[in-house]
C-alpha cells in the first residue's frame, strides 16, 4: 500500500512535470485519488494492474492530445513497472498566451 | 439496468424479511400462532388449488387464451432483461488511442467551440457518446436562420467539427449533424 501511494506521488510529479498538463483532474464521476492512512493523491489511481493519471490539458494544446498523453506514460513508465499506464483527460483548461 | 437491479433486489429482500418474521413468529408458537395455521394464514390453500388447476389445464393442452399470452409475455420480459443484463455497459470516457481517455463533456465543449465558428449557424448543442472502440459518436444539432443553404453549412459544420477534433487528436467514430431552423430572434447569436 505505501508503495502505491509513493507511485502515486511520482506519477503525479510526473504528469504536472508534462508539457501541457494544466493540473491534476479530480475525477468526474467518482473521485480520482489514491488513499492511505490520512494521506491522499488526487488525480492518480493505482490498482495492481494499472495507474490511471487524470489530468487538466493546458489549452490551447502545445501538442495532440495523444501525444501529450504518450509523454506522461513515458515519464511514469519507470515507476509503474508491470502496471498499464491510463490517462485521462477531463478538460482543457484555456490559459492566456 | 443497475437502478432495476437494485429494485428487485430490495422487493425481493423486503419479502423474504416479512416471511422470515411471520416463520419465527409461527415457529416458536408466539402471540398464540402456531405453525400449523400458516398455510391457512397466507392463504396457501387458494394457491394450490390454482397451482392444480393449471397443472391439469396445462397437461392436458387447455389453457386459456389469457394464460399462454401471460407465459410468452413473461418469456420475453425474461428474455429481455437477460438480454440486458449481459450487454456490457456503454463506456463513460472516449477513449482516443490504446491508454488515453477523454471525457465526454470536454470532447462536446470542443464540438460546440468549433460548430459555433461556423458562419451562418445561430447556436449549437451537441451530446457525445462514448464508444467500445476508439473514437467518440457526435450528435450535433445547430441552428440556423431559415432561408439559408443548409447543405453547405452542414458540409462546413461537419469539416469545423472534424478539423479541431482531429487536432486535438480525438478519433470521431460519427459526426451526425442535423440542422434546425430557427427565428434569429430567439437564437442565442443572431447574426453571424
Amino acid at each position: 500500500m505505501a508503495g502505491e501511494l509513493l507511485l502515486a506521488r511520482a506519477a503525479a510529479q510526473a504528469a504536472l512535470a508534462t508539457e501541457g498538463v494544466y493540473s491534476m483532474g479530480r475525477g468526474r464521476y467518482v473521485e480520482a485519488a489514491t488513499y492511505e492512512g490520512s494521506e491522499k493523491v488526487s488525480g492518480v489511481v493505482v490498482n495492481p494492474e494499472e495507474v490511471e493519471i487524470h489530468i487538466v490539458a493546458r489549452y490551447p494544446l502545445p501538442k495532440p492530445i495523444p501525444e501529450i498523453a504518450r509523454s506522461i506514460m513515458e515519464r511514469v513508465a519507470p515507476q509503474a513497472g508491470d502496471r498499464r499506464t491510463v490517462v485521462v483527460v477531463e478538460d482543457l483548461e484555456v490559459t492566456a498566451t | 439496468m443497475r437502478v432495476f437491479n437494485r429494485i428487485v433486489v430490495i422487493l425481493l429482500l423486503a419479502g423474504l424479511f416479512v416471511l422470515g418474521v411471520y416463520a419465527v413468529v409461527y415457529s416458536l408458537n408466539l402471540f398464540g400462532y402456531r405453525l400449523g395455521d400458516l398455510p391457512r394464514a397466507l392463504g396457501l390453500s387458494g394457491l394450490y388449488g390454482g397451482l392444480q388447476t393449471f397443472v391439469g389445464n396445462a397437461e392436458d393442452g387447455s389453457l386459456s387464451v389469457l394464460a399462454v399470452i401471460i407465459l410468452v409475455s413473461i418469456a420475453v420480459v425474461g428474455l429481455i432483461l437477460l438480454i440486458a443484463e449481459l450487454k456490457p455497459p456503454t463506456p463513460r470516457l472516449v477513449r482516443m488511442h490504446s491508454g488515453t481517455y477523454i471525457t465526454r463533456g470536454t470532447v462536446a465543449d470542443e464540438v460546440v467551440e468549433a460548430a459555433e465558428q461556423t458562419p451562418g449557424v445561430l447556436g449549437t448543442s451537441s451530446r457525445v457518446k462514448a464508444r467500445r472502440r476508439p473514437g467518440a459518436q457526435v450528435d450535433l444539432e445547430a441552428r440556423v436562420r431559415r432561408g439559408e443553404d443548409n447543405s453547405a453549412i452542414q458540409s462546413d459544420l461537419r469539416r469545423s467539427v472534424r478539423e479541431r477534433l482531429a487536432q486535438r487528436g480525438v478519433p470521431v467514430s460519427k459526426l451526425n449533424v442535423r440542422l434546425r431552423e430557427v427565428d434569429p430572434r430567439q437564437a442565442r447569436t443572431r447574426v453571424q
